[in-house]
């Protein structure tokens, strides 16, 4: 039932299966950096492996981002929804976060982008 | 009467070979069951089992490669005309796919010595298939990074279907061999 050829065919098709998912299933990776946005222009780029509390200024006033064992996440921010806070913790490559009101974003990473728009 | 009888001799005159009443009554089958399963719920959009594809591999089996492209690419196109998606997206990619594997059917047929049984050729077919249809609706409809993302769960099933396709088609050969004689295959 199977011949030589076969058994070619089927091992070349098993090779293919991982090769397709190696590429396009990679499970994330850990962030290292974190690029914090205000406004347009104003950047800032920190790293994740030290602890730390920022407090950023944005047109509302001051939003405070805490680094902590390589996460970054909105701790306080003076807007109304706090949807940055509760967007929790940021830690893989391409992980985002905004605090829209005060004009404040967080994008872990930034060489791979994962979202092309995000809706709150 | 002169006349008649150089008409009916015109070198332009149409005449079906057996070969080609064959291509015809394959196809026929292999539309019908296109069409069938057509009918059947997909979960997701491009995944269908590609049964008709099983007598796509068997005509390669007894009949060579070039019937087999005859039927495949015939039942593409009269079967996207019967089910109303002629010239439409979904034509677009089931043709590439089929094109992509005709293309791979016609390479590992000529390979030197047996070459291979239905379960290698329906493999080989249903991820070429796949994989054509795939690249084609990224290049023509959706060029969007993200639709990669569904290519790894695409091509499992379609490998999954390729081997049961291959394993109906050997089972259909052996039986067909049981009931003729003609010692054809």
């Amino acid at each position: 039932m199977m011949r030589r050829a076969d058994y070619g065919v089927v091992l070349l098709a098993i090779g293919v299966l991982i090769a397709v998912y190696g590429t396009y299933w990679r499970p994330q990776q850990a962030g290292t950096t974190a690029r914090i946005s205000v406004g347009r222009n104003d950047v800032l780029d920190v790293s994740l492996k030290r602890d730390q509390r920022l407090p950023i200024h944005g047109p509302l006033g001051t939003s405070v981002i805490e680094v902590h064992d390589g996460k970054v996440r909105f701790i306080d921010s003076p807007c109304r929804g706090k949807q940055c806070i509760h967007a929790g913790w940021l830690q893989h490559d391409g992980d985002f976060a905004a605090c829209l009101p005060n004009g404040i974003s967080i994008t872990v990473g930034g060489s791979r982008r994962s979202y092309d728009s995000i809706n709150f | 009467m002169a006349k008649r009888e150089i008409a009916a001799n015109a070198p332009g005159q149409l005449t079906s070979t057996i070969h080609d009443h064959r291509v015809a009554w394959l196809t026929a089958l292999a539309i019908a069951i296109h069409v069938a399963e057509s009918a059947l719920p997909s979960p997701l959009p491009g995944l269908k089992p590609g049964l008709a594809n099983i007598v796509t591999i068997a005509v390669l089996m007894v009949y060579g490669w070039q019937t087999a492209a005859w039927v495949s690419l015939l039942r593409v196109i009269v079967g996207s005309i019967l089910i109303g998606t002629f010239l439409t997206p979904t034509f677009a990619l089931s043709l590439c796919g089929a094109i992509a594997s005709i293309f791979v059917l016609g390479l590992l047929s000529r390979l030197p010595g047996a070459g291979c049984g239905p379960i290698g050729y329906s493999l080989a077919a249903a991820l070429a298939h796949m994989a054509g249809q795939f690249y084609s609706a990224y290049i023509l409809f959706i060029p969007h990074e993200a639709l990669f993302g569904l290519l790894p769960p695409l091509m499992t099933l379609a490998a999954a279907f390729g081997v049961l396709n291959g394993l109906l088609v050997h089972t259909m050969l052996t039986h067909l061999s049981k009931t003729t004689h003609d010692g054809q295959h």
